[in-house]
């Protein structure tokens, strides 16, 4: 179930709870056909994660995530070594290493024997594979997201690129391992700073920005069905009327929902100043930002 | 279609874009998987491969449009690649442009990067405005007064020849009307002043790439209620002593908690490898355990710290917490600068507090008296410190960004932060006043990952808590 065409694209998200824009669907059926990994930027909280999460559920792919943060090494990401396994291997192979060698006369015979036998101890049976491994190993194809790149360190970087360019890995002690299936990869970053341009030219780039008001009603009458049309316009509007403060965190989609669900419950048919005020937990994070709003909420009720 | 794309990356690596030879080729194997025809797709697959950060997307967008939309007369005219790809329209505008460069004849130069962006080739045109922009002035050793004439006085004539074509196309347009023309001359008319009217914008707008991930942090919690709201201007002696104590203990605290954290990370993974084979020695068993050493990650710090009349008050301020920053990372680099850079870490490794800011005064060699000029110590900054930025570098800019009209150099820092982790900017003005007088702070903002009003004890331990953690 690949995708056929940009319109394709645009119904099948929304067939998987995702509303994406031309531009979003654009990018990813060429993704898609090219096989090229999407970086995506944007605000915190506009669905670059739910985009993945998206794709994955319509091409009944299994989701790999990996969450990037400073310090992130390529044993946490790529693989590591299980020691306890090989400890206990070379115990066996002392006890073992008599009967090799037992019939043989001469020493250096002994030593051409021991190399006969298979080298084990770095061999894929002791190796124990992280998300981004994982995910080129795996025999069905998955959507490999790559959560919050930009947290990453430079380092960490480098090891993504050959993973980008060619879909495989140089383990030292093995040698490189290719893709089996190649991955549908989403790097996602919040700018927190910029990426190399080694990384940027192996992706291609999308940005999605808060949605338009129509887009974001659609968003909301998907997931809260039944919602009353003039409170959700209200809703929705008063919401890009925040969004344009000076807010230290500005209100996302899910916080628009999260709202929309206790107005829901409170069994809201428009939304006064004195409702706002009480339900803006809702809404912002920050005691300076509730203020804030607080100050203007007869300009931000749309 | 290969040719129109390599002409269009041309045009956006001539506007400063950075597209490389490997997008061009993504660009034409994607081509065969959409409708060229459909704009929406058309523009969203170039914007894709051309541009790779969100900031440079409206330069990107401008170009778009000047390339498929005013240049050519529609975007299906320039996708549609018939026999014949001009209109009667483009042809005359040809035969105009022509027509101007016959009778200047002689008096060409200069001119031909101009006619060939009204013939619909502007890549040449935008390399000269690009060019233009980010012109570094001459320093004249004779010459004491500074002037940043030399830019204005490029655009000033390049803005004469726009004039001067404008007035000749428009006698043109009029001379060479024909019969059974279907266009008229006043579309013609129209597309010659729309093109010079966006040549003139071209020149004369500075760019201002959107930056949408920008961090401005306007207003803190309250902490220190007494003298956290004052203005470190107007400190009185008493209340600066408690405020350096303050500080200093917030610096002391937080360096005990970036030690101890190092401390727990620096213990790394077992190293088998290294294990097994000291295993040898005790017949196999592993009694010496050894662990991968982790290097700490060093973060490294740049500091730049404006020393001028204007910031005065501050300045020392800021020396003294640059200076107990010193304790708390290992690669803190600090320098000094009016309108020339000088590197004052070696002052702070080597004297007590005190002492190191009055030598940065004295024997830095920063000539203090000087008007505050931030575009000329960012070229010296690269000419002499670039090195010092890495991928691992946070630049921290301390000013107030007043650069007395002097041409402010925004590419030089939009370089700067290519090659370093992170851009703070901290303005020891308020806020509202930055968009005012001569401050370029609007200018700079695009290219800071963070910027702050640092004017009071509680701004700055909030931004010093911040830094470290």
């Amino acid at each position: 179930m690949e995708f056929r065409s940009i319109e394709h694209v645009i119904e099948a998200l929304s067939a998987s709870r995702y509303i994406p824009s031309t531009e979003i669907a654009t990018v990813v059926f060429l993704a898609a056909a090219t096989q090229k990994p999407i970086l995506v930027e944007g605000p915190a909280g506009v669905g670059k994660t739910e985009l993945a999460k998206s794709i994955s559920l319509y091409l009944d792919r299994p989701l790999i995530r990996m969450q990037c943060y400073e310090g992130l090494d390529e044993s946490k990401a790529l693989y590591e070594w299980e020691y306890a396994k090989q400890l206990l291997y070379t115990q066996m192979v002392k006890d073992k290493i008599h009967s090799v060698v037992d019939s043989a006369d001469t020493l250096a015979e002994a030593v051409e024997k021991i190399s006969e036998q298979e080298d084990a101890f770095f061999s894929e049976r002791f190796l124990q594979a992280r998300p981004l491994l994982k995910a080129i190993q795996s025999e069905k194809p998955v959507v490999l997201l790559i959560d919050e790149v930009d947290k990453s360190d430079p380092e960490f970087e480098a090891f993504l690129l050959e993973l980008l360019s060619d879909f495989q890995v140089s383990i030292p002690e093995i040698g490189t391992i290719k893709a089996k299936s190649i991955p549908f990869v989403l790097l996602t970053s919040n700018n927190y700073r910029d990426m190399s341009d080694a990384l940027k030219r192996r992706c291609i780039h999308l940005f999605i920005d808060y949605p338009e008001i129509e887009t974001e009603k659609e968003i909301v009458r998907m997931k809260i069905p039944g919602i009353e049309e003039a409170l959700l316009d209200k809703l929705v509007r008063t919401v890009a009327n925040m969004r344009n403060l000076d807010l230290k965190k500005r209100p996302c989609i899910s916080e628009t929902l999260d709202w929309a669900r206790s107005l829901m419950i409170l069994q809201a048919d428009t939304i006064t100043p004195e409702l706002l005020a009480s339900t803006l937990n809702m809404l912002v994070k920050f005691k300076s930002d509730a203020e804030l709003v607080k100050e203007r909420l007869e300009t931000v009720i749309a | 279609m290969l040719d129109m794309i390599t002409k269009f990356s041309a045009c956006c690596k001539a506007a400063g874009l950075k597209v490389s030879p490997l997008e061009v080729i993504d660009c034409m194997s994607q081509l065969r998987h959409i409708d060229a025809t459909d704009e929406a797709a058309f523009r969203s697959l170039l914007m894709a491969n051309f541009i790779k950060s969100r900031r440079d997307q409206p330069r990107f967008l401008e170009i778009y449009h000047l390339f498929f939309h005013e240049l050519r007369t529609s975007f299906q005219d320039a996708v549609e690649e018939s026999d014949d790809p001009e209109t009667p329209k483009q042809k005359r505008v040809k035969e105009i442009i022509e027509k101007i460069r016959e009778e200047l004849g002689e008096n060409m130069e200069g001119l031909e990067n101009l006619l060939d962006y009204l013939g619909g080739d502007p890549e040449d045109f935008l390399n000269e405005v690009q060019e233009i922009h980010n012109m570094v002035e001459q320093r004249s050793m004779a010459i004491k007064v500074k002037s940043n004439m030399g830019q204005l006085s490029n655009r000033l004539s390049v803005m004469l020849k726009i004039n001067q074509i404008r007035q000749k196309a428009l006698q043109l347009a009029g001379d060479l009307d024909a019969e059974g023309d279907t266009f008229t001359r006043r579309e013609i008319e129209a597309y010659f002043a729309t093109m010079l009217d966006r040549s003139f914008d071209l020149l004369t707008r500075d760019k201002r790439p959107d930056n949408i991930a920008l961090k401005e942090v306007s207003r803190t919690d309250p902490r220190f209620f007494d003298i956290g709201e004052k203005p470190f201007a107007t400190l009185t002696p008493v209340e600066m002593e408690r405020t350096k104590e303050i500080t200093d203990r917030l610096v002391r605290k937080l360096k005990d908690m970036a030690t101890r954290r190092y401390a727990a990370r620096n213990k790394g993974v077992l190293d088998v490898r290294k294990t097994l084979r000291r295993a040898g020695r005790f017949q196999g068993v592993p009694l010496e355990l050894h662990f991968r050493d982790k290097p700490l990650r060093k973060g490294k710090i740049v500091a730049l710290c404006d020393v001028s009349g204007s910031v005065w008050s501050v300045a020392r301020f800021m020396l003294a917490i640059l200076y107990s920053l010193q304790e708390c990372f290992n690669g803190i680099k600090s320098y000094a600068f009016v309108s020339d850079v000088a590197d004052i870490t070696p002052l702070f490794k080597d004297n007590p507090v005190n002492e190191a800011i009055e030598k940065v005064f004295s024997e830095s060699g920063i000539d203090t008296r000087m008007l505050t000029d931030y575009g000329s110590s960012f070229v010296s900054f690269r000419e002499r410190h670039m090195q010092e930025l890495s991928t691992k570098t946070t630049l921290l800019i301390i000013g107030d960004a007043r650069s007395n009209y002097q041409n402010p150099h925004q590419e030089i820092l939009e370089e700067m932060r290519d090659r370093c982790r992170r851009v703070i900017w901290l303005n020891p003005e308020p806020m509202t006043t930055w968009s005012s007088g001569d401050s370029e702070m609007f200018t700079y903002k695009a290219h800071c990952h963070e910027i702050r009003p640092c004017r009071n004890l509680n701004q700055l331990v909030t931004f010093i808590e911040e830094l470290v953690l």
